[in-house]
């Protein structure tokens, strides 16, 4: 047995997170199918299981979301084995749709619904506290404080859910999920269930006639379920003969253990918490004068006894608010205010910078964003560097013009103050206020490069466009008395290539398009320097916004990015419904072949299933195709230029599109040669500053790569306007 | 007997591996255990705290402000980040690199430097152990045994319970194949770095 849970010997001792344990626990009740998508804190739990299923026969599958795998575990029970469906708490909203109807028909095999909450949003959108799920749907829940309870109550919410005939949920919290705790570990019952489905159409087709039988059938069933809590082992009252009682669920019930001397209070452990163990409650109360509740996220205890028992001191009373997660200081804290113990002196924290998470060295997502951001290009001078020798002004009017003559030249060398001067020139605006003002619709700008040209049959020379501009960039040829600006000489301006001081780079990068995100490590593009990204709402919400954004008027074009798995997830509804509606927006699928975020998890892409074993490949651009989109591209985001083409192309391009930008993630695979700077570097900032790659710093005379940082993905090398990167090898 | 040790890094320094073999050593030492760690936003690159509790009974993995025996630092800024969770007397042991965060570009990391870093931390640290890991880690020939020198580091500390045995023991059902060997070397050239000091 390899498997790390897989260890037979009943009573001993292991290392476990909640996830795990949670695994353990499906284990040991010989559980036969499991199935969920992966969410952080709760994606160790499928693959723990998965790990160890084929030591005891269970079939393991990463679903494509949770509503699929929540269906699946369905399934298999109704076929009557046991099955468990994990999740995060966001999870469970993908999959209320199946779980609010399934608490009616019910189950017959054990379906234990393991979900994970994020208070504090760790690595979460919301902090959605799911016990309000299990009021919402019904379904008995029992909460986790720490890895041996989520053990425990895994191994029992079979039973419950057996009893009761209905899914039970088992809850953990981040701290449970992903806590390691030394875990006694029990028998594994190995199952020798044989499945077989009783065609019941009353109970399994939920038409309103059979529906609301089914209804009245649960309600019946949550009364049982409320004997059964009023019983639970996993509702401990610790009677200690004092005066003070408290109350407590999850985590927080055992910070406040460990803050506080036990001896001095009565204790009341809540684990199986819905539906609400009332008379367990009633029974602790009469034991003792004063009752604290301790619960992290919603006052679900309080509200639940705040009726009978007004005089209770929670969440307002303790200063412990309902947003974030508790930690023992804070829950320390409340009993200091109360006089209850005593406050320990604590030093302040250091006035230290923040270290946000960043997308990794040589992660593809940031050479995409990269491309993105910088499809217009403009000539771009830094004044630290131009010394006004107008070099520039000469070299523009011999290419275009025949002649040395700084006034037939479209850039402009000027004078900032006593100490810099600036070469200014056209920056290809994307809502350009000189073709918004020109009087005869003379100027037009170009969706692809963003190049704003003149007509000169219809500039009739008045100067509007020149007032409008605010960076000076456009003036009259001195001749024909027409407007003339910088057309960037096709992408290689010679201005650029004369400066003697190399202040003049051809780059610029505007962040003025609008792209909705989605939920991925991909997410962590709306940070700066990147800055691409402009939403995240829930998976799949970006393409459906953006079409959104168009319908309402927004703009012209509406870019959406999405990662390959949650494209998987729930991009492809999105998808086919622009497809349908002709919304003109440009969906950007980042795949990197795998559930990055998450720690690495198969994808339908990527030719591997969760139990380790080939599958079939299912194609981005197949499925991009099958879904009505016509305009499909692939491109290779570590080729930024090639990238830059495909979007000015689909910058032009009327209706639905997609860009499939492929490469691996760069933690799957074996590191490239790691690039050097060399000494010549005049720290133009490029690196660093626009395109953001962590492993480069700079200071005011040049920048450095931190070799045990640098993947080698060598698009530093590609974008360096000095060519001054190098690989090493 | 209680021991509360935090750990303190950056994503992809091997945090969550040290600190799982600190914890499997404890447990095949017969000591109760619990650790909490965060799995944040970044695979790489972010601040990564893992609290570690030893003892014959732990309640919750979280370590109270002020109350830690030990940090064990990957990186300079990461550890000065969670000094106040030191006690008074307890010992630090960190490693001597400064990784600039993405916010170095402005406001106060600006001015932040590795000189400044270290003297901030000399300043508030009474027993401070400083381990140039990377080098030690290259002249064993592999940068990624940092963690395995640190490990090795913190199990040679007077406060640490955890017999050698153990930690080898851990080591070796941890990680794979030829890596045992490099760490289990790298565990004790570790060890040294503070019985030298």
């Amino acid at each position: 047995m390899n498997a790390k849970i897989a260890v037979d010997k009943p009573g001993s001792f292991l290392l476990l997170n909640g996830d795990e344990a949670v695994a353990r626990g499906a284990v040991e009740a010989g559980v036969n199918v499991a199935a969920s998508y992966p969410g952080t804190p709760s994606t160790e739990i499928l693959e723990t299981i998965a790990d160890a299923a084929k030591n005891f026969g269970i079939y393991a599958e990463w679903s494509i979301n949770e509503i699929v795998a929540l269906e699946v575990a369905a399934g298999a029970s109704m076929a009557g084995v046991r099955a468990i469906v994990s999740m995060k708490h966001v999870g469970l909203n993908v999959a209320a749709d199946a779980a609010m109807t399934l608490a009616y028909t019910g189950v017959i095999g054990g379906l234990v619904i393991a979900v994970c909450d994020d208070p504090a949003m760790h690595s979460s959108q919301n902090e959605q506290d799911t016990r309000y799920f299990a009021v919402h749907s019904n379904i008995p829940l029992l909460d986790a404080g720490n890895p041996q309870e989520a053990l425990e109550m895994t191994r029992e919410a079979f039973k419950i859910s057996e009893r009761l005939q209905l899914p039970v949920i088992v809850r953990l919290t981040t701290r449970v999920a992903h806590g390691k705790a030394r875990v006694a570990i029990n028998e594994i019952v190995k199952s020798s269930r044989k499945a077989e489905f009783d065609k019941n159409a009353s109970r399994w087709v939920m038409v309103p006639s059979n529906a609301i039988k089914q209804h009245r059938v649960l309600k019946g069933r949550v009364q049982e379920a409320t004997e059964l809590a009023n019983s639970s082992k996993f509702n401990v009252i610790e009677d200690n003969g004092k005066e003070i009682g408290i109350v407590g669920s999850g985590i927080g019930y055992y910070y406040a253990r460990s803050v506080l001397d036990t001896s001095q209070f009565s204790w009341l452990n809540l684990g199986f918490v819905y539906p609400f163990p009332m008379e367990v409650f009633k029974r602790f109360a009469s034991k003792v004068k004063k009752i604290i509740v301790i619960e992290e996220l919603r006052p679900y205890i309080e509200n639940n006894i705040k009726c009978l028992y007004p005089e209770i001191l929670g969440k307002d009373k303790l200063g412990l608010d309902e947003i974030g997660e508790f930690t023992p200081d804070a829950i320390k804290d409340a009993f200091v205010d109360l006089e209850l113990c005593e406050k320990s002196e604590t030093q302040e924290d250091l006035d230290l910078p923040s270290r946000p998470p960043v997308l990794c060295p040589g992660c593809p997502h940031r050479a995409f964003y990269y491309a993105l951001n910088t499809v217009n290009q403009f000539v771009v001078c830094d004044p630290q560097k131009c010394t006004g020798c107008v070099v520039c002004e000469y070299a523009c009017s011999a290419e275009k013009e025949k002649v040395f003559n700084p006034i037939k030249s479209r850039i402009r060398a000027i004078r900032l103050d006593a100490f810099s001067n600036l070469a200014m020139t056209c920056r290809v605006c994307e809502e350009a206020p000189c073709v918004a003002a020109c009087p005869k619709d003379a100027l037009s700008r170009s969706t692809e490069t963003g190049v704003i040209t003149v007509n000169e049959e219809q500039c009739n020379g008045c100067g509007w466009c020149i007032n409008a501009c605010e960076y000076g960039a456009i003036t009259l040829h001195p001749n024909s008395r027409k407007a003339i600006l910088c057309d960037t000489c096709n992408g290689e301006p010679v201005c650029v290539q004369w400066c003697p001081e190399s202040a003049l780079s051809f780059k610029g990068r505007s962040t003025d398009k609008i792209v909705t995100g989605d939920i991925g490590c991909y997410t962590l593009g709306f940070l700066p320097p990147v800055n691409t990204v402009q939403t995240c709402l829930c998976m799949g919400a970006g393409i459906s916004q953006a079409a959104g954004m168009i319908h309402a008027g927004v703009k012209d074009k509406v870019f959406a990015v999405i990662g390959d798995s949650t494209f998987f997830h729930a991009g492809m509804p999105g998808l086919l419904n622009i497809a349908y509606n002709k919304s003109n927006v440009c969906v950007i699928i980042l795949d990197n072949n795998t559930v990055a975020m998450t720690g690495h998890q198969p994808t339908p892409g990527s030719g591997k299933n969760a139990l380790g074993e080939q599958t079939k490949i299912i194609q981005l651009e197949d499925v991009a195709r099958s879904l009505g989109i016509e305009k499909v591209e692939v491109v290779d985001p570590f080729d930024v230029e090639g990238t830059r083409k495909v979007i000015r192309e689909v910058l032009a391009y009327r209706g639905p599109s997609v860009i499939i930008s492929r490469r691996p993630c760069p933690l799957l695979i074996k590191r490239g040669p790691t690039r050097e700077i060399l000494k010549e570097c005049n720290s133009c900032g490029v690196c660093v500053e626009e395109f953001g790659c962590p492993a480069i710093s700079i200071s005011p005379e040049r920048a450095e790569i931190d070799p045990t940082l640098c993947y080698g993905c060598g698009v530093c090398e590609e974008i360096c306007p000095f060519e001054v990167i190098r690989s090493k090898e | 007997m209680k021991l509360d040790i935090v750990f303190s890094g950056i994503g992809g320094q091997g945090i969550v591996v040290a600190s799982d073999i600190f914890c499997e050593a404890a447990l095949i030492d017969g000591w109760d255990v619990a650790k909490a760690e965060i799995h944040g936003m970044a695979q790489r690159g972010g601040s990564i705290v893992a609290h570690v509790r030893v003892g014959e009974k732990v309640q919750a993995p979280l370590i109270e402000r002020g109350k830690a025996h030990i940090i064990l630092g990957f990186e300079m800024l990461e550890t000065a980040r969670v000094l106040p969770m030191l006690n008074d007397d307890g010992s630090v042991i960190m490693n001597i690199k400064y990784i600039p965060p993405s916010t170095s570009l402005v406001g106060s990391a600006k001015s932040l430097n590795h000189e400044k870093l270290l003297g901030m931390i000399r300043d508030r640290v009474h027993t401070l152990y400083e381990i140039d890991g990377i080098d030690i880690a290259n002249r064993l020939g592999n940068t990624l045994v940092v963690n395995t020198i640190l490990l090795g580091a913190l199990s040679a500390l007077p406060e640490n319970p955890v017999k050698q045995e153990a930690f080898e023991k851990a080591i070796a059902l941890r990680l794979k194949g030829k890596y045992v060997n490099l760490n289990l070397k790298a565990f004790q050239i570790g060890r040294k770095q503070v019985n030298l000091s």
